[in-house]
């Protein structure tokens, strides 16, 4: 990754919109690796990064929408409502199609996430993120502490940054990506049962029984896995909205739209 | 070693007729989920092998694989015990005792060194030197060691010897340990349960005896032909499950009805054995058409996943004692509250920079 | 040295020691020395329980609704009964009240139960100890049937060719050389008296037996689902009833009470038949043969069982007897009251346990259970090589329960002679008519045949209990009340914070008892004071005998190296070292 500036002296009084070599724009985002000098270059020809590809944010909502169903459903198999009459057990499914969809959901699921994977490799560099901690990268932890500041209202004004702050990284690394596929190894372990002895599943993912233990600690490692979804999920949508409003970017329409805008032109 | 006679002489010589004979092959074959086609290489396989002797072993135990045992039908208990193997060594039946017992069971193992199968019952505890369970003497954990280093193949029945069962529950205070955690030389198959079901165990023995090997086992060493699904998966309350139509009380009109117990804490989803196919005590019933929930007695560390009562377990790791579910409300509604704080907080602080902006846009 | 015990007996330490370990055909791991004097004459006799699991220690910080299912595991064998003791306990301390089918389905279970076991235990167990299979050879299966039908003449299964059939099938066994069950067995000890035509028949219904008693437990299975170890349930019973409407299939419907009616039929075809008869008929070979008395004619003791009623536990209401007999005087039976703590309390300073202090006996509510493994100073041996053991020391891994300081002796003995000693109507009938067929005196009864008889007696009654039960569970359904259990205590927020309770049967082997303590919703301690803990029991720190070594005293060996007489004794209480120590 090459620089733009060789200068590490900002000049402050001036916009970022502008041609300037010597101008140090954005220095938190491109020391922790976050801004290219693509996206440096593209700030200055306009007032926007385009962030997420349109396959990203494909992949954002249908995923949140697959995950929400999971949730919903998980959590009525794990607590089913109340008995319903409809008819006798062979006119009835209500459990059934809950399950159903709960399986339905969790296909779609991981095959949006193995198409994210996919993305990550030929898509561009912020699709990336969601797959790497710089953990190597000294000034990475150093945005990590400033954000954590921002969001214990120690700072004044936060940062700017091009694709996920810091700390949102750590958030969706751990939550998602590591959550995202601990659920997909219980989960399909689960559905080998079903399934059976020698299936498809069983031979994929059959050995995590004997490793968590038993398949009732399967369940129980399952459904916390869903809490700490939850967990994220009612997080992150907050901070979504939030730093849509308190931020000097945009948020939201960039989950829409992939351009990433700036409220205000300061270099940082 | 001496010449042992086939089971086929052994029948033959009891008076049971060829015809019988096939007979009781193609029960067999049916037993074990084949198809007729393999009638004759039982028969064949039963003309030529010899009764094989078994020494059958009782470490910490409730002694209820025994009594399970004795319950086959399919075939009867006494003509496993006359015509098919030699059991030539258990405490619990056994006419010998103390010197004249200890030295039958030297005998087998020098006799039919390599040959004899050793069932095992109960385990041992190695807490104590092994003095919680002695016998001769010595701890049981001597025995079982002596006895498994001449055994051809090992069993081990039920939820005590494949898992440690209940004295193996938390705190385990006498360190009762599984048989393969102790013996790690010799094959061995688990038939877990607490029992096992009676037509399990000696289907196990029959199909040794016919096929000359271990049946075929999952990851953990259990029968796939017994142990390959859970209840869940065949148990005739299923279309209930998934009608979503619960038992929601004890004795209630749905439990009337025979509705599903999976709000009563059935485990049966997460159960793998035989009691919803083959039943109990000649397929009369099992836990679940009775009305009980399965509590899950043929699964490792059944005793210590919360009550029974309850389908999810309990986790005590945390000091609190609660269940998924509870763990996990707790911490979305405690991260729920901190967002709306957060928020709350959020909001007077940009009200706050409003107005001082406003002020100094005044100024 | 000769040591004057304070319950009466002289113990002689002098003699040949003689070691049995394993002591075989009984549930689990027991040991037992004896010292026997110039005669052949046991002189001294110790017992020592030689397994330990631990699960008064695994039940403790549990939900008390699931121990049910961990007591059960106590035992496979008496299975159910611990279950029984347990549910009664918990819902004693929470007050749980139980309906009227379920007190009829858990009598039905409980005395199915005691029919199972005692044929079980008879047949499987202790036959062999007066019956000799190879004997049996040489006998001619036409005398045999004559003998069946003399003995058992409603009996079926009975003709020459029958008892020529099943001695084909032994003689086969015998000859191919692979003994199996029957190696090393004492076939050439005199000590066996029948004559062959006796051994046959019991052979042959040791047979029977076996294919019997897999259909008796299938009560167990219809209500239970399972046997061995069938489901309970705190408040009730867990399978509902529905005899009339849709879904019945689901419950106990009509066809699965035909079904336990039908084994109620065996159960007391079979017991009326055979087991009864077999008795008399083994018996009175050996008619002479009264030794093993030990406690019986001393001290008796039974909490009694069967509820006539849901929830009412007095002692007038109870099918089986309870009462207690101590210092021989059958002309008083006092009353027991298993909540007092100076009646039951056990003592541990021969035990493989702890209390911190010596000579303290401890009533249950405030049991301890600490292991402490150690041998005497006498031991001979090591410590993982035990050749005799120092009886002086602590011994053995079973507690030593006394009540109010006595050794007492449980189990259908003793519940027969507690009943025949207050005057119980079917018992005193039944021992009577008993005694008169084989021309005994009362005095008889205080032995190990008297034992092995009064479990075959208690066979039929509680047979012909089952049915009472049967019919009244049926009148009641007709009567139109289908509850099977109350769960208005089910949910831990309805409990009291801190409580106790008691629960107790009579367990095959004796008299059984549960005593648990709640706090917060969970077990704080659980003691189980178990049949074969009493008669099993090591001395406690008074230096009194338990039953089993009480019993084996006097008795000659005809040879000592061949423990056919100890193991003749010690089976006929059925001993259960798995209950013992739990
Ligand atoms: C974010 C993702 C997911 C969430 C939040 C989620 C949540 C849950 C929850 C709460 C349960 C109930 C657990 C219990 O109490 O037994 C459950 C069960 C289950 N889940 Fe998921 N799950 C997710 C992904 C998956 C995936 C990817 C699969 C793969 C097919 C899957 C398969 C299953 C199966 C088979 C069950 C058991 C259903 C049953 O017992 O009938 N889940 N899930
Ligand atoms: C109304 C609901 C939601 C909104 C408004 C929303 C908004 C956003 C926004 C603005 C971003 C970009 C964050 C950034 O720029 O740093 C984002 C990223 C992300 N969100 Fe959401 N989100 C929503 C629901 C969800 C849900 C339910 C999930 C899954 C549980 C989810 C998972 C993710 C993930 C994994 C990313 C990272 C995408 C990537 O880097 O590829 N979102 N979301
Ligand atoms: N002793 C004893 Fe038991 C009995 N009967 C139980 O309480 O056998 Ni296992
Ligand atoms: S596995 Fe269960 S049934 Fe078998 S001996 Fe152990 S406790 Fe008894
Ligand atoms: S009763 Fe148990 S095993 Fe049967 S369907 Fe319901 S949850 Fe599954
Ligand atoms: S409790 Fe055990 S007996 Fe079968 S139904 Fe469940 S595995
Ligand atoms: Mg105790």
């Amino acid at each position: 990754m090459k620089d733009t500036t060789a200068d590490d002296e900002p000049i402050r009084s001036t916009s970022i919109h502008q041609a300037r070599p010597d101008l140090d724009i954005l220095p938190a985002s491109r020391l922790t690796g976050d801004a290219t000098a693509e996206d440096l270059e593209s700030i200055r020809r306009r007032t926007s990064v385009y962030v997420y590809e349109a396959p990203v944010r494909l992949w954002h909502w249908i995923n949140a929408a697959a995950i929400t169903v999971l949730c919903i459903t998980g959590y009525l198999i794990a607590n089913p409502p109340p008995t319903m009459m409809i008819g006798e057990a062979t006119q009835q499914f209500t459990f059934g199609y809950i399950r159903f969809a709960h399986f339905a959901a969790a296909f779609v699921m991981t095959i949006g996430f193995l198409g994210r994977i996919y993305w990550a490799f030929v898509g561009n560099h912020h699709a990336k993120q969601l797959f790497i901690l710089p953990v190597w990268n000294a000034r990475w932890w150093k945005e990590v502490m400033f954000e954590l500041r921002w969001y214990l209202f120690l700072e004044k004004e936060p940062k700017k940054y091009i694709g996920h702050n810091p700390l949102a990284q750590i958030a969706m690394f751990f939550f998602m990506t590591m959550g995202i596929t601990f659920m997909i190894v219980t989960g399909f372990a689960l559905y080998s049962e079903g399934l059976g002895h020698g299936s498809w599943a069983d031979r994929m993912f059959g050995w995590v029984i004997p490793l968590v233990g038993n398949s009732q600690a399967l369940h129980q490692v399952h459904q916390l896995g869903m809490w700490a979804i939850v967990v994220f999920m009612i997080i992150h949508v907050y901070a979504a909205i939030r730093e849509d409003i308190m931020s000097r970017q945009s948020m939201v329409s960039t989950m829409i739209s992939g351009h990433r805008t700036f409220k205000d032109d300061r270099p940082d | 070693m001496p010449q042992l006679e086939t089971f086929y002489d052994v029948m033959r010589r009891q008076g049971i007729t060829r015809r019988s004979f096939m007979k009781y092959c193609t029960l067999t074959a049916s037993a074990l989920g084949l198809g007729p086609a393999f009638v004759p290489q039982i028969a064949h396989a039963m003309e030529t092998r010899p009764r094989t002797p078994v020494i059958w072993l009782h470490g910490l135990e409730c002694t209820c694989c025994s009594e399970s045992f004795i319950r086959s039908a399919h075939p009867l208990v006494k003509d496993v015990v006359l015509s098919m193997i030699s059991l030539d060594y258990d405490d619990t039946l056994m006419a010998a005792a103390g010197h004249q017992a200890e030295q039958a069971m030297e005998d087998v193992i020098r006799e039919y060194h390599g040959n004899y199968i050793l069932a095992v019952e109960g385990n041992p505890p190695l807490n104590e030197d092994g003095m919680f369970c002695i016998t001769g003497g010595r701890p049981f954990v001597e025995k079982l060691r002596h006895a498994a280093e001449g055994a051809q193949a090992i069993i081990s029945w039920g939820a005590c010897a494949s898992y440690g069962c209940v004295q193996a529950a938390h705190p385990n205070p006498t360190r009762a340990t599984p048989v393969h955690e102790v013996i790690t030389d010799k094959p061995i198959i688990r038939v877990p349960g607490c029992p096992p079901i009676a037509e399990v165990m000696t289907g196990v023995i029959t199909y040794m005896l016919t096929f000359q090997r271990l049946p075929e086992l999952d990851r953990q060493g259990r029968p796939a032909m017994f142990y390959g699904q859970r209840i869940h998966d065949k148990c005739y309350r299923r279309a209930h499950f998934d009608a979503g139509q619960f038992v929601e009380a004890w004795d209630d009109e749905n439990a009337r009805r025979g509705y599903c117990l999976y709000k009563m804490g059935c485990r049966g989803p997460t159960t793998y054995n035989a009691c919803s196919t083959i039943g109990w005590n000649e397929g009369v019933s099992f836990p679940i058409q009775s009305g009980h929930g399965c509590i899950g007695c043929s699964e490792d560390g059944f005793w210590d996943q919360g009550s029974f009562y309850e389908r999810v377990t309990d986790l005590t790791q945390f000091g609190v004692e609660a269940n998924a579910g509870e763990v996990g409300m707790a911490a979305a509604g405690l991260v729920g509250g901190g967002v709306a704080l957060h928020a709350a907080v959020s909001a007077l602080k940009s009200a706050q920079v409003k107005r001082q902006e406003a002020a100094s846009e005044e100024a | 040295m000769v040591v004057q015990t304070p319950n009466g007996f002289s113990l002689d330490t002098a003699g040949q020691r003689i070691v049995v370990d394993p002591v075989t055909r009984i549930e689990g791991h027991m040991r037992c020395e004896v010292n026997v004097d110039e005669d052949n004459v046991i002189r001294n006799a110790v017992s020592t329980g030689t397994m330990w699991r631990g699960l008064e220690v695994i039940l403790r910080g549990r939900d008390p609704r699931d121990a049910w299912a961990f007591t059960e595991r106590i035992c496979g064998v008496c299975t159910g009964t611990h279950a029984l003791t347990s549910v009664r306990a918990v819902e004693d301390a929470l007050g749980i009240t139980i309906p009227d089918n379920a007190n009829s389905i858990r009598n039905i279970m409980q005395l199915n139960l005691q029919v199972h076991d005692h044929i079980v235990h008879f047949y499987h167990l202790h036959a062999l100890d007066w019956v000799n299979p190879v004997n049996a050879l040489r006998a001619d299966p036409r005398a045999t049937s004559e003998l069946q039908q003399a003995v058992g003449p409603n009996h079926p299964m009975s003709s020459p060719g029958y008892f020529r059939d099943v001695q084909n099938r032994l003689r086969s066994f015998v000859e191919s050389g692979q003994l199996g069950l029957f190696r090393n067995g004492y076939w050439d000890n005199p000590a066996y008296l029948l004559p062959p035509e006796a051994d046959l028949m019991a052979v042959t219904h040791y047979l029977e037996a076996l294919d019997l008693q897999k259909e008796i437990v299938k009560v167990h299975t219809i209500f239970g689902g399972k046997n061995p170890h069938p489901n309970w349930l705190v408040g009730g019973v867990p399978c509902p009833i529905n005899v009339h409407s849709t879904g019945a299939v689901g419950a106990i419907n009509m066809e699965r009470l035909n079904q336990v009616s039908t084994i109620l039929n065996l159960c007391d075809e079979f017991v009326r038949n055979v087991y009864i008869p077999d008795v008399v008929a083994i018996g009175g070979f050996y008619r002479n043969w009264l030794h093993g008395g030990g406690l019986s004619s001393q001290a008796v003791l039974s909490y009694g069982d069967i509820p006539e009623h849901a929830n009412n536990f007095d002692a007038e209401q109870l099918h089986l007897p309870r009462g207690a007999i101590i210092n021989g005087d059958l002309s008083t039976v006092h009353e027991v009251d298993i909540r007092d703590p100076e009646q039951v309390q056990e003592f541990v300073d021969h035990s493989w346990y702890d209390y911190g202090e010596p000579g303290v006996g401890k009533h249950p509510w405030d049991g301890v259970t600490q292991a402490r493994f150690e041998l005497g100073p006498n031991t001979v041996g090591e410590r993982t090589h035990i050749r005799e053991i120092d009886e002086a020391a602590k011994y053995s891994w079973i507690k030593a329960p006394r009540w109010r300081g006595h050794a007492m002796e449980v189990g259908p003995l003793a519940r027969y002679i507690v009943g025949y000693a207050s005057g119980h109507e079917q018992i005193t009938d039944q021992v009577t008519g008993l005694l008169r067929t084989m021309d005994l005196p009362v005095e008889a009864l205080f032995s190990t045949l008297g034992r092995t008889a009064a479990r075959a007696l208690e066979a039929q009654y509680c047979a012909d209990l089952q049915r009472h039960f049967f019919d009244k569970l049926i009148a009641n359904i007709r009567n139109g009340d289908e509850s099977t259990a109350n769960i208005e205590r089910w949910e831990p927020e309805t409990w009291p914070t801190s409580t106790r309770g008691v629960g107790f049967t009579e367990a095959p082997r004796g008299a059984l008892g549960h005593w648990v303590t709640i706090e917060s919703g969970r077990i704080e301690n659980y003691q189980c004071v178990v049949p074969t803990t009493w008669n099993g029991s090591p001395r406690d720190s008074a230096g009194n005998i338990g039953a089993f070594e009480a019993s084996l005293l006097g008795t000659p060996m005809e040879r000592p190296e061949e423990p056919v007489e100890i193991l003749r004794t010690l089976h006929s209480f059925d001993p259960c070292l798995a209950c013992s120590t739990h």
